[in-house]
């Protein structure tokens, strides 16, 4: 007899999980062996003392007692909690760079020649370090189906 | 829009009641105290047995409750409604009781659910239910009974207590309950059975006097 099989379906019995041929099959067996009896017996009281068990009232004036912690809490809130100053860095980070492309921009309008060459070398060193990563990240090792499929020319 | 004519089906009374509970969300979230003292009221019992059953301990689960409906005040604003409140103020209770259970780990300490004292120094108690059930087996079950179960959740891993609370004492769905504790459903059912695969097993010993 295939115990262990009988065993798992006594809780999908009680749920009412089991089809009807194989709620016959389990009663059959049940009959037939006193060992899945006695876990048939135990299964069918825990289910129910679990859905009987006592319940307590929570405690009384909770709501004041989480009206109390709500103005506590809003009290002791810091004006600039440090996750705020964390995030904060990143922008400021952002606003120099932007400066630091303005001031660029700016002395190239101004500056002749060498700063137009500078400017514009930068920014082609920056267009190549781009497609270099992002050829790295969508194809680690092309393929030439890679360069056929993608039309990728470079 | 809740329905004002008498609804005869489950569904709809579901679903009327969910909307009604989506209306009060959206009261408390603009700031309706009212609001937000009728989620409590509403959740109130159903978080504070939970949570009792969890750390086990009275003190702890009143304080517990009081952080957990703080933190569903702080939260509101970013409530979504893509899970129901119940799921969100169950994920927001079983996190608080697993950060308690973290604090306390270096402890050794055994759950009992019958060491407390109530307020006047007695040993403290569970609240038994006022109506009698019709069903016999559900009549014969006593308090000693009871007791063993109660000590068997008790005696559970973290784990497994939580999804056995959930699903058969706090009638949560598998779906209600994967959301609550971000798992897969499959690990839900798996956790449930070990969980009550141990119960069982010591309600057995008990009806064979071999426990007590």
């Amino acid at each position: 007899m295939n115990c262990t099989r009988y065993e798992r379906w006594l809780w999908d019995d009680l749920e009412g999980r089991l089809s009807v041929a194989q709620a016959q099959e389990l009663r059959q067996h049940l009959q037939a062996c006193p060992h899945c009896q006695r876990r048939w017996e135990a299964a069918q009281v825990t289910y129910q003392a679990l859905r009987t068990l006592p319940r307590r009232r929570a405690p009384e004036h909770l709501t004041q007692q989480v009206w109390a912690r709500v103005q506590e809490a809003s009290a002791r809130k810091p004006a600039f909690a440090w996750w705020k100053r964390v995030a904060l860095a990143p922008a400021l980070g952002v606003l120099a760079a932007a400066a630091w492309w303005g001031w660029l921009a700016v002395n190239s309008e101004h500056g002749g020649v060498s700063g137009t060459a500078t400017a514009s070398q930068n920014a082609d060193n920056w267009v190549e370090i781009h497609e270099q990563l992002e050829v790295a990240d969508w194809s680690p090792t092309p393929t030439p189906s890679y360069f056929i499929t993608t039309g990728y020319t470079r | 829009m809740v329905s004002d004519t008498v609804s005869y089906t489950g569904r709809r009374i579901e679903v009327d009641a969910l909307s009604a509970e989506a209306r009060l969300v959206e009261r408390a979230q603009a700031q309706d105290e009212t609001a937000f003292e009728q989620i409590m009221n509403l959740y109130a019992d159903r978080l504070y047995n939970y949570i009792l059953r969890m750390v086990g301990n009275p003190a702890d689960a009143e304080d517990l409750l009081q952080e957990a409906f703080l933190r569903a005040y702080q939260g509101l604003p970013s409530f979504d409604g893509r899970a129901s409140l119940s799921t969100w103020l169950y994920r927001i209770a079983t996190n608080l009781c697993i950060d308690h259970q973290r604090k306390r780990a270096r402890r050794v300490q055994t759950v009992s659910y019958f060491a407390w004292e109530d307020e006047e120094g007695e040993p403290g108690e569970w609240e038994f239910p006022d109506t009698q059930t019709p069903n016999p087996m559900e009549s014969a079950l006593n308090r000693e009974l009871q007791q063993v179960v109660e000590q068997a959740i008790g005696s559970l891993s973290p784990k497994l207590r939580t999804v056995l609370l959930l699903y058969d004492v706090e009638n949560l769905s598998y779906e209600e309950i994967a959301r609550v504790l971000n798992i897969p459903m499959g690990t839900v059912k798996s956790r449930l059975n070990h969980a009550r695969g141990q119960i069982q097993k010591q309600v057995e010993a008990y009806l064979r006097g071999e426990s007590k």
